[in-house]
């Protein structure tokens, strides 16, 4: 019975894991792509810090819920376009990913800026040449965090009935059946864990010139 | 050339780092900035580079105000090394030394064989060339420094405490090899250090600072040492004055020097000829001196356990400060003294090189 219904519902199974980790990736990115830039105007001021900080910290207090009723209205979308979802988890990954980017950009040698700026980089083609690369070790372990966080809010989706695992917990709710929402935490689990893996990875290759004992 | 006129700086809490410098770094010269900590050595070779702008005054490149130009601009002809190299982590050695050319547009090949140049201008082996900084020491560090510096081919250099962070054996290499190579390019070079001896061995001309940022002195090494201004530059000069000065002062007649007998490790005593006390040089096969030998404590064969290697050796082109040390050190008394192909030319003794002493304070007297 319990292999049975797993293969008859393979095929949904493997369309709803797939928009889980697609729900859960395209806002990450987005989300390091606005934090970047925000991440280091914080940085850059010890004045514009503790305000970007803790309005993004505010940001991440409301409820995923309220955020995925509110945005359609805000938005002009369908209460059951994926576009709300990412637009929300976009907003969680900005507010995790604005402190990993301001303190890692804080973190690199400050000779190593002063160098830079006294070679005539100018102040963009230093972040993008010198102080990015160089805080990529600090940087892929906020990631790390924010996707995986993600991977568990997405499930919350499925209150509004937009399809990845967490609809694998409704649907075993309303059926009675324990076997769906075990096979949805079971694959939840394992698409946190490959995402977790592949961003270390991503990171460890990048930084070819970090010390074996520091990466460990 | 490098002109300060009027130059002040008042941080925003009211510290006086610099009051009222002037002075020129005039151009393919090496100007030492020394003095104590904290008296505004780095603020004022920062303001060169606008990497702090200066309160008062005026800070220009060759004629042209600072202020005038564009400050990414004015410093991409501005050459930077600090005391801790200040690498990039994530670049190799290669491309550290590539990365300025590489974001004017220079090719990443030719850039790269340019900075393979350098790096062996540097004394630094290409076998380092693709390691990251992390695997480097602190003086190889500092080489690629100055490499990375002079990757744009820059006319001014900045320095500030380049060789302060490594042990003195290191830092005595990369002084001799930075002067090696500055003898080559001729960089307008300001260099900030807060070892008086550094300044002496290295500068051309030496700004000596005192607290509160402003200027006790300008003057070449040896005029720092004969003529210091007041007592703290002579205090801040520091002992043995009369002795260092002869470190800048050369023979002006020819020194004369006395025959040595010499013996090669291997050969018998016997091989010297006549030798008076006893003492006679041992020269290797260029027939450079190795140090002394006592013919009467070796016996039938001279090993290297019978030299005595505690005299300098002097060069005949030297300063009266090494012929004076190479007699002074000697077990004989007689300094060897070898000439610029490293041959044994002869010894001489201290009494001869304080007859040219007498010499050249009546020369300096005069001129
Ligand atoms: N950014 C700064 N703000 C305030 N004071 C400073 C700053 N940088 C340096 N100072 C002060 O200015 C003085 C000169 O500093 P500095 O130029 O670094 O001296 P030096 O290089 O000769 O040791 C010191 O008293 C130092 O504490
Ligand atoms: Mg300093």
């Amino acid at each position: 019975m319990t292999l049975n219904w797993i293969i008859d519902n393979a095929a949904r199974i493997g369309e709803l894991t797939a928009w889980h980790a697609a729900l859960s990736v395209v806002p990450t990115v987005l989300g390091l792509l606005v934090a970047i830039p925000l991440g280091w105007w914080a940085s850059r001021s010890p004045r514009i810090y503790p305000l970007v900080i803790g309005t993004s910290g505010l940001l991440y207090t409301i409820p995923s819920i309220a955020l995925f009723v509110l945005l359609p209205k805000v938005l002009g979308t369908r209460i059951l376009d994926p576009l709300n979802v990412v637009v929300a988890l976009t907003l969680y990954s900005i507010a995790l990913l604005v402190r990993v980017i301001a303190d890692g950009l804080a973190s690199v040698p400050h000779d190593t800026v002063q160098a830079a700026t006294a070679m005539g980089y100018r102040p963009w083609q230093r972040l993008l040449h010198v102080e990015l690369p160089v805080a990529v070790p600090a940087i892929g372990g906020g990631l790390r965090v924010a996707v995986v966080s993600n991977v568990s809010i997405v499930t919350m989706a499925a209150l509004l009935g937009i399809p990845q695992l967490g609809s694998l917990f409704t649907q075993g709710f309303s059926l009675r059946l324990t076997l769906p929402i075990v096979v949805g935490i079971v694959l939840c689990l394992v698409l946190s864990v490959v995402l977790d893996v592949l961003v270390h990875a991503a990171t460890r290759a990048l930084t070819p010139w970090q010390q074996k004992a520091e990466t460990a | 050339m490098i002109t300060f006129e009027h130059v002040s700086k008042v941080y925003p809490d009211g510290t006086h780092a610099v009051h009222d410098l002037t002075f020129d770094a005039p151009s393919g010269r090496l100007t030492v900035l020394v003095g104590p900590s904290g008296c505004g050595k780095t603020t004022s070779m920062r303001m060169i580079n606008r990497l702090i702008d200066p309160t008062d005054g005026v800070v220009s490149l060759d004629g042209q105000d600072t202020r005038s130009v564009d400050a990414i601009e004015l410093r991409r002809k501005i050459g930077y090394v600090i005391q801790s190299a200040g690498l990039f982590p994530h670049r190799t050695v290669v491309d550290n030394v590539a990365a300025l050319p590489r974001l004017l547009g220079v090719g990443k090949q030719q850039a790269r064989s340019r900075a393979m140049e350098l790096l062996a201008k540097v004394g630094l082996d290409e076998r380092f060339a693709l390691r990251y900084p992390y695997q480097l020491s602190g003086g190889q560090q500092q080489r690629v420094g100055v490499a990375r510096a002079l990757a744009t081919d820059p006319p001014f250099l900045l320095m500030d405490e380049p060789f302060s962070a490594v042990d003195p054996v290191v830092r005595t290499q990369l002084q001799d090899s930075f002067l090696q190579l500055q003898r080559d390019i001729g960089k307008t070079i300001v260099m900030v250090t807060h070892d008086i001896d550094e300044a002496l061995k290295l500068g051309d001309q030496v700004a000596v600072f005192r607290e509160g940022g402003t200027l006790a002195q300008v003057a070449t090494p040896s005029g720092l040492l004969a003529h210091p201004a007041d007592p703290f530059v002579a205090d801040f000069v520091g002992a043995s004055r009369g002795y260092r000065a002869l470190g800048f002062v050369e023979a002006t007649a020819p020194v004369e020097l006395a025959d040595e007998a010499t013996v090669r490790v291997g050969s018998r005593p016997g091989d010297a000829g006549a030798v008076d006390d006893g003492w006679c040089v041992a020269v290797d096969d260029a027939h450079a001196p190795l140090g002394w030998v006592d013919l009467r404590a070796a016996g039938e064969v001279v090993e290297e356990r019978h030299i005595d290697f505690s005299g300098t050796v002097a060069r005949a082109d030297g300063s009266l400060r090494d012929l004076l040390d190479a007699a002074l050190s000697s077990p004989t008394g007689r300094g060897l003294v070898a000439g610029p192909d490293g041959r044994l030319r002869g010894s001489v003794v201290a009494a001869e090189v304080l007859r040219h002493v007498g010499h050249g304070r009546e020369a300096e007297v005069s001129s």
